[in-house]
């Protein structure tokens, strides 16, 4: 089985600050990894590599994503390619509607596979139907990107946008900050439903409670930039009794 | 000295009119034209030093040789004129059209409402302001000589313009749209198109005016358009400036809004050389109300001066304004927005933005709002922005599979686009979205 990411030994920073200090990681088709992690062990700057943020500079290691060099692909050709991330602060975008920047973001991965734009009523339909998995209303479609969105709002939002271009591999950053315990729920729900044999998630949180929710079947930690344990859904719930202090003291002793 | 020199040519315009008048040199419209010629030459043409034209230099062209309208053949087409307007010809097609060509009205080039009831189109004549009061009082008292020297100088060379009326209580479905073009195939041309427009009570109008330069040639075209918005009536003014890349246009709008009456503008520049719309609406009367919106889509080396004035006379009105730029390439764009409010003018409520996006370094944009409140019993706001495009929104489109430039577009066009939502005329709308979003290398938005 071909892995959908590969991540071998990747060291990354910003501004001569090394933040991640040789990560490897491996997903496969059909497989949900948590990257879980205290403040500043480098969880978000994984997830801004991996989406293509130019202020990071990349110093080594590699990341195959489907048999292409990531790191070589801009941010769009990225997503093109089946990556999604999913923000933890999605962006307001005034006088864009949610309806015209999805319509343009589908009908440009349409393009880059080679399909026809997809026709309006179709479209429309589509939309429709994928909205109901976060129990978004449709009065959003017409409201401008984000923009007045509550902060459950905005990540359903992501999830609804993720429904709609239905990625190979989905990073999920924080995605369970800031909501409440409904939010998190229907948020969930919607990463469940689509989760395919094909496809894979990667959920970087800091918490244990959306694992509830998504059971993940590889949990990582994160720490000083390398990922110092792995191991099943049962370490997410032995870091939620325990904290992160016995990870730290282990990493330290190895060191 | 280029001042001197263009005076001469207005004095000789104003001369070789006045020749050609043929006995009506005695009558009440050239009276206007001496008094204003007077005024003109007074005020001087402005420089850089004067505050209202401290970006707006009118020096490199007015030191041109322009020949006087009388020598310029009357040779444009109907084709020439299809030609010069592009696809704003279907838009408006099911509207009527008044031509202006190089300042002179032109019924032959027209389309005008002869079995419709409710608008009349005439030639200001010396006749009319005699026997009309309404256009005698309203003629030359809307845009003022002595408040402006193009004002002045439109109003001492001003010849055949049109008076367009609305009666009382007519609702025009249909827009009228004065088509205004400059010929300059053969010799460079200086035009000086007036427009007098009168909506009476409860009538409701689209009034679209454009400006088209036709031929290789130089224009300078100095229009006047004067609008009397009759108590309860109701004017939706649009002016598009998407004319040749060369051409130049100073024009000046003054509306007088009566009790509980409505005007409403849409600015939208797109393309052009050196554009300066003067916007001056008074509220004098109880419950009037005037909306402001402009667009400006600059790149190259355009310049585009929008000075609005909305002075509010009286008590109990309201105005809104929103103007909004996008600037690219060495283009300038200047925004100067005053709202008076007279000491008797209690319960007034006038709110002003102006928001602006560079897309160039060497772009740039002076935006000065100027409020001057004399009441105090009043609710007034202004806010003024000017920015580049968020990067993290770009980023953020990006990573939806949406290329730069065309996350660029997107953002650019949806931030005009909040402006050219007010347009209420479908076609026209469409127009100027469509002409928008073809600057911006995108296509407008459409769910």
């Amino acid at each position: 089985m071909t892995p959908i990411l590969q991540i071998t030994d990747l060291t990354a920073g910003i501004e001569d600050r090394e933040i991640l200090k040789g990560v490897s990681l491996t997903v496969n088709p059909g497989e949900v990894h948590a990257i879980m992690g205290p403040n500043g062990s480098g969880k978000s700057t994984l997830a801004s590599v991996l989406a293509g943020r130019e202020e990071y500079a990349i110093t080594g290691g590699t990341v195959v994503f489907r048999g292409n060099d990531l790191l070589e692909l801009s941010p769009e050709d990225r997503a093109r390619q089946g990556m999604f991330l999913a923000f933890q602060y999605p962006v307001e975008i005034p006088g864009v509607s949610t309806a015209n920047f999805l319509k343009t973001s589908v009908n440009e991965l349409r393009k880059f596979r080679g399909q026809e734009p997809l026709a309006p009523a179709v479209f429309l339909a589509l939309m429709r139907e994928r909205m109901k998995l976060v129990e978004m209303d449709q009065s959003f479609l017409s409201r401008s990107l984000n923009e007045g969105f509550s902060g459950g709002e905005k990540k359903r939002n992501e999830i609804f946008q993720m429904a709609m271009l239905e990625p190979i591999l989905a990073v999920l950053d924080e995605t369970d900050s800031g909501l409440d315990i409904d939010a998190l729920r229907i948020v969930a729900g919607g990463v469940n439903a689509l989760r395919t044999p094909t496809t894979a998630t990667i959920i970087i949180t800091h918490y244990q409670r959306l694992l509830d929710y998504i059971i993940p079947d590889v949990v990582h930690v994160l720490w000083d930039g390398r990922i110092v344990r792995s191991g099943g859904k049962e370490l997410a719930l032995e870091l939620e009794k325990r904290g992160y202090d016995w990870i730290k003291q282990e990493a330290a002793e190895v060191a | 000295m280029p001042q001197a020199a263009f005076n001469d040519v207005i004095k000789r315009s104003f001369d070789d009119l006045s020749k050609r008048l043929n006995g009506s040199a005695s009558g009440p419209l050239h009276k206007m034209r001496e008094a204003a010629l007077k005024s003109f030459i007074e005020q001087g043409v402005p420089t850089t030093r004067h505050e209202e034209w401290k970006y707006a230099n009118v020096l490199p062209f007015i030191g041109l040789e322009y020949s006087r309208v009388s020598e310029i053949a009357k040779s444009v087409t109907e084709k020439d004129i299809d030609e010069a307007l592009g696809e704003l010809v279907s838009v408006l097609e099911s509207g009527w059209r008044v031509t202006i060509v190089n300042g002179q009205f032109r019924g032959d080039l027209s389309y005008l409402p002869a079995a419709v009831t409710g608008v009349s189109v005439d030639v200001l004549s010396d006749k009319l302001i005699a026997n009309d009061e309404v256009v005698r009082a309203a003629y030359g008292s809307v845009a003022k000589s002595d408040a402006h020297p193009f004002v002045a100088m439109n109003t001492a060379l001003a010849c055949d313009g049109v008076v367009i009326r609305v009666a009382k209580g007519s609702e025009m479905k249909r827009p009228l749209h004065i088509a205004i073009i400059s010929d300059a195939r053969q010799v460079n041309v200086l035009t000086t198109p007036r427009i007098l427009i009168v909506a009476e009570e409860g009538s409701e109008i689209d009034i679209v005016e454009t400006h088209s330069t036709i031929g290789d040639q130089q224009a300078l075209d100095v229009s006047v358009s004067e609008i009397a918005v009759g108590s309860n009536a109701h004017v939706r003014f649009h002016k598009v400036a998407d004319d040749q890349d060369d051409s130049r246009h100073i024009g000046y709008t003054a509306a007088t809004v009566a009790r509980d009456g409505r005007f409403t503008s849409h600015c939208i520049n797109i393309a052009g050389n050196f554009i300066r719309n003067d916007l001056v609406i008074n509220l004098a009367d109880v419950g009037s109300q005037a909306y402001l919106y402009g667009a400006s889509v600059l790149g190259g080396v355009q310049f585009a001066d929008s000075h609005t004035v909305v002075d509010h006379a009286v008590n109990n009105c309201h105005s809104e304004e929103l103007y909004k730029g996008i600037y690219d390439g060495s283009s300038i764009g200047v925004f100067n927005g005053k709202i008076f409010v007279r000491p008797q003018a209690q319960k007034t409520t006038a709110y002003q933005s102006n928001h602006s996006v560079l897309l160039s370094d060497k772009a740039q944009v002076n935006a000065k709002p100027q409020l001057e409140i004399w009441a105090d019993d009043v609710k007034c706001s202004h806010g003024a922005t000017l920015g580049q495009l968020n990067d993290e929104a770009i980023f953020y489109l990006r990573s939806r599979g949406i290329d730069a430039d065309k996350a660029r577009a997107l953002m650019t066009y949806a931030f005009v686009a909040e402006v050219l939502e007010h347009i209420d005329h479908e076609g026209l709308r469409e127009f100027c979205e469509k002409r928008v979003a073809s600057k911006l290398g995108t296509e407008p938005l459409s769910l």
